[in-house]
């Protein structure tokens, strides 16, 4: 198992967080494998784009750029990663664990026959040049390692659990730029609409501080007051599942599982239990403070600090203090 | 119009931590008293499928299916009083573990017996083993588009429109007939609780009992055609936190404690 290929399917006009975690990954599995590591780079403009790989280090990177590939598809980019995946005869393949990677790994895994794991949080090359694989099941309440004898292999890694790679100061790599035939007929779904949900949801990811709110909030009304905390902290808003499909927070605030998997210095659950569903997205936080009435609640088993009281007795409070304070 | 959604018995994933136990020899979870459920993005999926029903015009029969043992019936007989039309367990019986190709393979053959299908809907992972890939490798299996993380669905002539979840929002995509998509939650599809009389209904109907053998799957077979990993060891991660909770009368000292230590830690 010596060749691995970060799949990279940027969907803004920069090579982000995402893609250079993948690139990490790749880049620390092939060297632990003696083996070498390239870069698949699907998107539109994709030759652009390719500068800000080559930066970080990829000695080889395979790109196509095609009219078809301007609006994601499913059905265009697995055809061009197929394509790719034909010259670059992939050990490993590493995807991103968002919407997109998590959509089109499994199909990409079906067609090479290949094994797959999805939520991968450990990434290792060991002896016989096998590949293991640390992956949590039942919402993070065991986890499991899998090893790879055979290739291929497809991974999707779980966001922000790999330290991604950053520019190196000289690059020697080069661009490979694949023609491949991409039919029209291929596109058999097309987006008819697109809805950016207002929300501080390119900050969750990135938060340094995260008030985060569940269905011990009783309503929606308990957000503005989490919102109001979150901005004196400078920090942004979560919610848990609950919260999100009782309707008090938008779906793109969601943590956990399902949601947005965080790695803030501060996390502050209001009125959240804990379900280990809700957890899993937390894992990453540094200091986790509990404010919850309950105090059996299983959020206090992973909080640093407990508050046992009712959140809205607390909050208010909070939030006076702090603006004494920036007004003193 | 023919809907079918594919449900998955599991262990109940939301048992207490302290009740949740590894059988580390056999690498395997012990149900102990934890009932079987069905994978919440399943009921999803479900549910998903029951509103699209109520708001189309026309006939729309579901169906929904399982892999099984004897004991998954209730979950087939819940969906039953959700009112799905019919149900249908392939039983698993003494078979060794299935993996997700080998699941997919039955599916589909199951699939295939049942057409003409227009939508086959899955939810987007399981909350056992979240493997995130039975409704894509069915779409590759089968050759028919598909959406991922949807959680609506209409009918537009020969096409469905479906809303999905993105990183940053929402997509509403036209997708060709038939179809398959993963259903993911969200605020729109919360499952229902079956009424009284729509559940007493269930007990009268006959669920078919399929098998493996019978769908002309051979899961050794399958398993030899595509590479599998080997799961060298589950065990519950350790977790070394100890909570230190606030003291105090009232709300506001907690609050104000709270502000202190959190400043003596240097984190705001």
């Amino acid at each position: 198992m010596q060749n691995v290929l970060a799949i990279l399917v940027p969907r803004a006009d920069t090579v982000g967080r995402a893609e250079k975690e993948v690139m990490g990954a790749a880049q620390r599995l092939a060297s632990q494998l003696n083996g070498q590591w390239a870069v698949a780079l699907i998107a539109p403009r994709a030759c652009a784009l390719s500068r800000q790989v080559l930066v970080c280090g990829a000695s080889k990177v395979f790109v196509v750029d095609h009219p078809e590939l301007v609006e994601y598809s499913a059905d265009p980019y697995l055809k061009a990663l197929e394509g790719v995946v034909e010259v670059a005869h992939p050990h490993v393949c590493i995807f991103a664990g968002n919407s997109i990677g998590l959509e089109l790994a499994p199909r990409l895994a079906y067609r090479m026959k290949s094994a797959m794991v999805i939520d991968c949080t450990e990434l290792q090359g060991v002896s016989g040049g096998h590949v293991q694989i640390t992956k949590p099941v039942y919402g993070g309440k065991a986890e499991t390692i899998l090893v790879a004898h055979n290739p291929p292999v497809t991974i999707c890694l779980r966001p922000r659990s790999f330290e991604p790679l950053n520019a190196v100061s000289e690059t020697t790599g080069e661009v490979h730029r694949l023609t491949i035939e991409i039919e029209p007929s291929l596109r058999r779904t097309k987006v008819i609409d697109r809805i950016v949900e207002e929300s501080s949801d390119a900050k969750l990811e990135e938060a340094r501080i995260i008030v985060s709110g569940g269905r011990g909030l009783g309503g929606p009304e308990g957000f503005l007051l989490l919102k109001e905390l979150a901005e004196l902290l400078g920090g942004a808003v979560g919610a848990s599942r609950a919260a999100c499909d009782a309707g008090w927070a938008p779906m793109s605030w969601q943590i956990g599982q399902t949601g947005k998997k965080v790695a803030p210095d501060l996390y502050i659950a209001v009125g959240i239990s804990g379900a280990s569903q809700h957890l899993v997205g937390i894992t990453r936080a540094k200091t986790i403070v509990a404010i919850n009435t309950d105090p059996k609640a299983p959020i206090f088993k992973v909080a640093d600090i407990g508050v046992v009281e009712d959140y809205r007795s607390v909050i208010p409070v909070l939030i006076e203090e702090l603006k004494q304070e920036s007004s003193a | 119009m023919h809907v079918v959604v594919c449900l998955k018995p599991i262990i109940d994933p939301e048992i207490p931590l302290a009740d949740f136990r590894i059988d580390r020899e056999s690498k395997r979870i012990i149900q102990g008293n934890a009932n079987l459920v069905t994978n919440i993005f399943d009921e999803n999926a479900l549910e998903t499928a029951l509103q699209m029903r109520e708001r189309a015009e026309g006939d729309i029969r579901i169906t929904a299916i399982s892999i099984g043992t004897s004991s998954s019936i209730d979950i087939l007989r819940r969906a039953l009083s959700l009112r799905a039309d019919q149900a249908i367990l392939i039983n698993n019986e003494g078979m060794p573990e299935l993996d997700t190709f080998a699941t997919a393979k039955i599916l589909a053959a199951a699939l295939r017996r049942l057409a003409p299908i227009d939508l086959i809907l899955c939810g987007r992972e399981a909350g056992d083993w979240h493997g995130g890939q039975v409704g894509s490798f069915l779409a590759e299996e089968l050759s028919w588009p598909c959406a991922t993380f949807v959680s609506r669905i209409d009918i537009d002539g020969e096409h469905f429109i479906m809303r999905r979840q993105t990183d940053d929002g929402w997509e509403v995509v036209k997708c060709q007939r038939p179809a398959i998509a993963t259903v993911t939650n969200d605020e729109t599809n919360v499952p229902r609780i079956p009424k009284v009389r729509d559940s007493m209904m269930a007990f009268r109907k006959e669920i078919p009992i399929w098998n493996i053998m019978e769908l002309g799957i051979d899961v050794s077979a399958v398993r030899d055609a595509h590479v599998t990993l080997q799961l060298r060891d589950m065990y519950i991660p350790e977790v070394n936190k100890r909570c230190s909770f606030i003291e105090g009368e009232v709300g506001k000292e907690k609050a104000i404690r709270l502000l202190h230590k959190l400043r003596e830690m240097h984190i705001i």
